[in-house]
């Protein structure tokens, strides 16, 4: 479960986030949607312990990010907005490296990479060098990467941004299979169909303040507009 | 597995495969005792006072004794007629004797002969030969001197007042290595540059590449990020050192160095004592570049003030070789110079006191500690890790 509670960040003089609170439970994907520069990644990057809140408490599952970082950060998986990779590392690497420094065991290791190369598609691509991979799969390596240790709440920051159709299919599938397994998803989107087909529970977030929280249906009732997109708008403008 | 021994196997990993990294680490430890043993080869050529010469000699039938003594002493007289100025000039000849036609008339007189020695004073290559064949001359004046004193019932030696004598305090040894005062140098230089690729591309090179975001996420103390990285480089450094080292020593062996009047005698222990006292360097050179690598944005950036970070070791080298100190205590602990004097002492076979390697390994590993531990702390920076 991932809570946050009246967060608040500034860089120099700018306010990334005023005042953000929200639940993610097990089990449910929630969907964290908003415009470009609301401060969805910020509040993303105070959940993974990147970076550290002005005021206001985030916590995931009974542990603090801030006073427990360590402790918040082996119960997260993270896609996170940089999608880095080691050029000279294999995709297995990758996934091997990210594994050992969340002190999974070796045997452990080597089945559950297996299996999440499997689940992702990647026999093919599996043991080669990243560099020179396409996009898609570039972002398989990151998410599985991210999966290793059977994180208990998932965090995916715009996890199918410039993705082709196929690999976009795969990560809903994955999101799917992460809530019926138990796992809190929060993904942040600036995609209306993309969260009103995968989320149970949307937060619109405008200007580093939460608009809305609900189904797609309360969203579209509390902004009465017919669809969610024309909510969206509505919602985002009465802000500005 | 430990979080640290990860970062560093994935680092050694990276680092064995960055083609760029590899050649910047191995060229050096290569190609340093290479030059310096076509250098010193070169040199001792130059120097080498037991080659025989050749002279060629214009009238040398007016003095047939000095000709003869010259021939005794190795010396091949070749009969010169011409141009003696254009031969020299044109470089057919090294240098000419000139003998003049009155030699025997002014032997006779107990009077000066003067014998011209045209030579080409721009041309290095002949010095050798020009200045041995001097030496000869001034020899061979001595004795007639000599022999017109005895023919006048004087003692030779009224001609010399005072006559110095040389005792020369260094062993061969240390005469040899402080010619040899470059190995230091190298060995301090190559661990700059064998771990600066591993260094630079473990920070600069995470920022470069947006890998350090994604890195941090993991549940690891930044500073077990930081050693596992610290590590890796410094493994780096102190292979190139080592190869350094020993690769040094190899063509030094291969070096004619007793031609020139110095042996170079190096025992196992030697050896293993030149690595204890330079390994702690390596430490220290990662972590330096290491920090300078967080700082920047790229890996191009971070090496500009890298390259700038490499004269630093050649300071102390440096000035102990214009302005050589006597070696107290205390100098052994400022690094880089700590680890020149235990060499320069350890290659001249003298016995280097404990708290020489002490002092030298102790500042070496405390600043680098520091270093990696500011470094530790500027991961944790905001500005650092998300861009």
């Amino acid at each position: 479960m991932i809570k946050v509670q009246s967060l608040c960040k500034s860089f120099n003089e700018i306010t990334a986030v005023k005042d953000v609170s929200f639940t993610a439970e097990n089990s449910v994907v929630t969907g964290l949607l908003g415009p470009n520069g609301a401060g969805k990644s910020t509040t993303l990057r105070i959940l993974y312990g990147l970076v550290k809140q002005d005021s206001g408490d985030a916590h995931i599952d009974e542990f603090n990010v801030h006073t427990h970082r360590v402790e918040a950060q082996r119960r997260i998986g993270v896609l996170p907005d940089s999608h880095g990779l080691y050029i000279r590392l294999t995709a297995r690497e990758h996934i091997q490296y990210f594994g050992r420094l969340h002190q999974v065991d070796e045997n452990e290791l080597a089945t559950r990479s297996d299996e999440l190369i499997r689940l992702l598609d990647m026999q093919g691509i599996a043991d080669r060098r990243v560099e020179g991979f396409s996009q898609g799969e570039r972002m398989k390596v990151c998410l599985s990467r991210s999966l290793i240790h059977n994180p208990t709440n998932v965090l995916l920051d715009e996890p199918t941004n410039g993705l082709d159709v196929m690999t976009t299919r795969t990560v809903r599938e994955i999101i799917t299979e992460l809530k019926n397994q138990g796992v809190a998803v929060l993904f942040s989107s600036h995609l209306m169909h993309e969260v009103s087909r995968l989320c149970d529970k949307i937060i619109i977030i405008s200007d580093g303040t939460v608009v809305a929280t609900g189904t797609t249906d309360e969203i579209r009732e509390s902004a009465s507009e017919e669809n969610l997109e024309d909510a969206f708008v509505k919602l985002v403008e009465k802000v500005i | 597995m430990h979080p640290i021994l990860a970062v560093f196997k994935k680092e050694l990993i990276d680092g064995r495969r960055d083609k760029r990294a590899v050649m910047s680490a191995f060229i050096f430890p290569i190609m340093a005792p290479a030059l310096v043993y076509f250098m010193l080869t070169a040199i001792i050529e130059l120097r080498d006072s037991s080659k025989s010469i050749t002279i060629p000699v214009e009238g040398a039938e007016y003095a047939p004794a000095l000709i003869q003594w010259l021939e005794e002493r190795d010396v091949t007289i070749e009969d010169f007629s011409g141009d003696a100025k254009e031969a020299v000039k044109n470089k057919d000849k090294e240098l000419v004797f000139i003998i003049p036609s009155n030699y025997q008339e002014k032997l006779k007189a107990l009077k000066t002969i003067s014998i011209q020695v045209v030579l080409d004073g721009s041309r290095t290559d002949a010095r050798p030969t020009i200045n041995q064949a001097g030496n000869l001359l001034r020899r061979y004046n001595r004795e007639v001197a000599s022999l017109r004193l005895i023919a006048r019932g004087v003692s030779p030696e009224v001609m010399s007042g005072i006559v110095e004598t040389e005792v020369d305090v260094a062993s061969k040894q240390e005469r040899t290595a402080q010619a040899l005062n470059f190995i230091p140098l190298y060995i301090i230089l190559a661990a700059f540059v064998s771990g600066m690729g591993i260094a630079v591309d473990s920070t600069a090179g995470e920022r470069e590449r947006k890998t350090l975001e994604p890195l941090i996420i993991n549940p690891v103390e930044r500073y077990q990020i930081v050693m596992g990285k610290w590590f890796a480089a410094s493994l780096f450094s102190s292979l190139g050192m080592a190869m350094t080292l020993v690769l040094c020593i190899v063509s030094m062996l291969q070096v004619p160095l007793d031609q020139i009047g110095l042996t170079f005698n190096i025992t196992v222990t030697q050896i293993l004592a030149m690595l204890i006292a330079t390994l702690p360097l390596a430490f220290l050179a990662a972590s330096m570049q290491m920090f300078l690598g967080i700082f920047a944005k790229s890996f191009k950036d971070a090496q500009s003030y890298i390259g700038i970070l490499t004269i630093l070791p050649v300071i102390p080298s440096l000035y102990m070789t214009f302005k050589p100190l006597l070696t107290q205590d205390w100098m052994f602990g400022i690094p880089m110079l700590g680890q020149h004097l235990l060499l320069v002492d350890i290659l001249g076979g003298k016995s280097v006191p404990m708290i020489g390697y002490f002092l030298s390994a102790f500042s070496c590993l405390l600043l680098g500690i520091g270093l990696s531990f500011i470094t530790a702390k500027l991961f944790e920076r905001e500005s650092i890790i998300a861009n």
